[in-house]
């Protein structure tokens, strides 16, 4: 069984205007991005996997339990979704507290949830702020504690919309551990993201979706090589992989690490 | 953009007629059947009111007022019936309990002057855009501040209600059960109180400086963008609106 089954999904807002038009794919455990336009439908199905939204035609097995038929708090202790914008889930006014509510909502005993949630902010940075309130930091700092509040609650699938937004150089690299981390733990980690050179770093599969259908799934490697494909869903590759095709290198490069390999070894 | 509106799209006459005519409307059919006290005049105005409310093709949509009305004014009829201070003739009974003529007529004289009422403000809220209205008021006169105030409630609203809903959507993902029984209902609700009303303050300010950085404040004389569609007879329809309201007066006087 895979972590998450979506079979012939449909799904839209108003009547006759499908957002999703026919999906069907599996995820296993190989972190994802999922990639594609703006008002692709890209948040649409990952509120669609979290329950929050309900297919209008077609199922979706989260677990091996029909999204159908599940609250989205029971689909809370499988799956955890960090929101794109921090202020909609703030509301502690202190960062532990904020970080703690999710884990004890799942049913985490207090000792538990606070040893998760002490070391989800270990893992983001924040261990040492714990006792201040959220809304005095950062907003990038902000969406680091989001994203604690997710992790600490420990499930076997993480969704992310966007984490790199206003993060810096620091921030993204932070959240690229985050996810390799995730991944060595051996739970699913899937990305809505913009960021080309960030999913050829992190990610090992990408999924694009264009006008509600899956343009193009597999390897990163292998879904980004598709040059013409890609700009018709407006997208573009990682620099690397542009920067060889201009070199007129014959290995579809992904990041820097292997064009300085392959430039040493020349 | 969602706004919190009334506005039923539509072609009809009524909608080319622009707001002011159609307030000063509003104003006379509150006005004469009060200056005229008398059954007749109300009558009337129910009739011209709802009239138009046809033509304006919203009908469908003040039926529901009306219904929701009525369940209130029976109250009036009994009370009135019963009690109005000039009741003399007994009209009829129901065991011991005696409803006199006088009242029931003064009862039906207030609920005619209500439902035009009712038609008459639909008719307003029906067939004008609140922009409409706010950019014509604000073009007589109206303080283009208090007339922003008007405008961003009606937006503000609607945004508030979605940023409920992803807020609600954020604290259910994090296990939160919202579903369920009254109480649980209620204490669900307590952890979005905080981040949406700190969400509508930080759009507040930074709408305020959006505004501030386009010269809101600016003391010269704002001109507009939308010339808006001038509506060929209001000048005519407001004199002439304005003439009845005073013949109302008038007669009201010599009599
Ligand atoms: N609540 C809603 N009601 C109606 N339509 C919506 C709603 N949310 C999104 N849409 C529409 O659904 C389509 C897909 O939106 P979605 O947010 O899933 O796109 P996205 O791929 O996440 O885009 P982005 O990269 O900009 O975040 C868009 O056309 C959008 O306008
Ligand atoms: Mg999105």
């Amino acid at each position: 069984m895979s972590e998450i089954e979506v079979r012939n999904l449909h799904f839209s807002y108003t009547k006759g205007q499908e957002v999703l038009a026919g999906i069907t794919l599996d995820l296993n455990l190989r972190p994802t991005a999922i990639i594609g336009q703006n008002g692709a439908g890209k948040t649409t199905f990952v509120k669609l996997l979290k329950g929050l939204l309900k297919p209008t035609e077609g199922d979706i097995f989260v677990k091996g339990y029909n999204t159908k038929e599940k609250s989205v708090a029971f689909l809370a202790r499988y799956m955890g979704l960090v929101f794109q914008n921090p202020n909609d889930q703030i509301f502690k006014s202190k960062l532990i507290d904020e970080v703690m509510f999710g884990p004890l909502n799942i049913g985490q005993d207090e000792k538990t949830a606070k040893r998760n949630s002490l070391e989800a902010l270990d893992l983001v940075g924040l261990r040492n702020r714990i006792n201040e309130n959220p809304y005095d930091l950062s907003l990038s700092d902000r969406k680091l504690v989001s994203i604690a509040s997710i992790l600490a609650m420990d499930t076997d699938i993480v969704v992310f919309d966007e984490p790199t937004i206003a993060q810096d150089y620091r921030g993204k690299e932070k959240i690229k551990d985050i996810i390799r981390y995730l991944k060595d733990k051996g739970k699913l980690v899937i990305t809505i993201i913009h960021d080309m050179d960030f999913v050829a770093e992190t990610f090992e599969r990408v999924i694009v979706f264009n006008r509600g259908k899956v343009l193009l799934d597999g390897d990163t490697r292998f879904v980004y090589s598709y040059r013409d494909k890609l700009r018709t869903a407006s997208l573009e590759q990682p620099y690397v992989m542009q920067l060889a095709q201009k070199l007129h290198i014959g290995t579809p490069l992904l990041t820097v690490d292997e064009f300085t390999d392959w430039f040493n070894k020349r | 953009m969602r706004t919190l509106s009334l506005y039923q799209e539509g072609d009809s006459i009524i909608h080319k007629i622009d707001p002011i005519t159609k307030i000063i409307f509003v104003l006379i059919t509150i006005l004469i059947p009060i200056i005229m006290g008398t059954l007749n005049s109300a009558f009337a105005f129910l009739i011209i009111s709802l009239t138009l409310v046809i033509i304006a093709g919203v009908i469908k949509k003040v039926l529901p007022i009306v219904g929701f009305t009525s369940i209130i004014l029976v109250t009036v009829i009994i009370i009135q019936g019963l009690y109005y201070f000039n009741n003399r003739t007994p009209f009829f009974a129901i065991g011991t309990v005696v409803f006199y003529k006088e009242g029931l007529l003064y009862a039906l004289e207030i609920i005619l002057r209500i439902y035009s009422i009712i038609n008459s403000v639909s008719l307003l809220m029906f067939t004008t855009k609140p922009s409409d209205l706010v950019e014509a008021l604000v073009k007589k006169g109206l303080s283009p501040r208090i007339g922003y105030v008007f405008s961003s409630v009606l937006q503000i609203i609607p945004q508030m209600m979605s940023t409920v809903d992803t807020i609600i959507d954020a604290q259910r993902s994090r296990g939160m059960e919202v579903e369920g029984s009254f109480s649980r209902r209620i204490r669900a609700f307590i952890p979005l109180i905080g981040p949406a009303v700190i969400s509508s303050l930080i759009d507040t300010k930074e709408r305020a400086m959006a505004l501030e950085v386009r010269a809101f404040n600016s003391r010269y004389k704002k001109t507009f963008l939308n010339e808006g569609t001038t509506f060929k007879y209001a000048d005519v329809m407001q004199v002439s609106l304005i003439s009845i309201l005073i013949i109302s007066i008038v007669l009201r006087f010599v009599h």
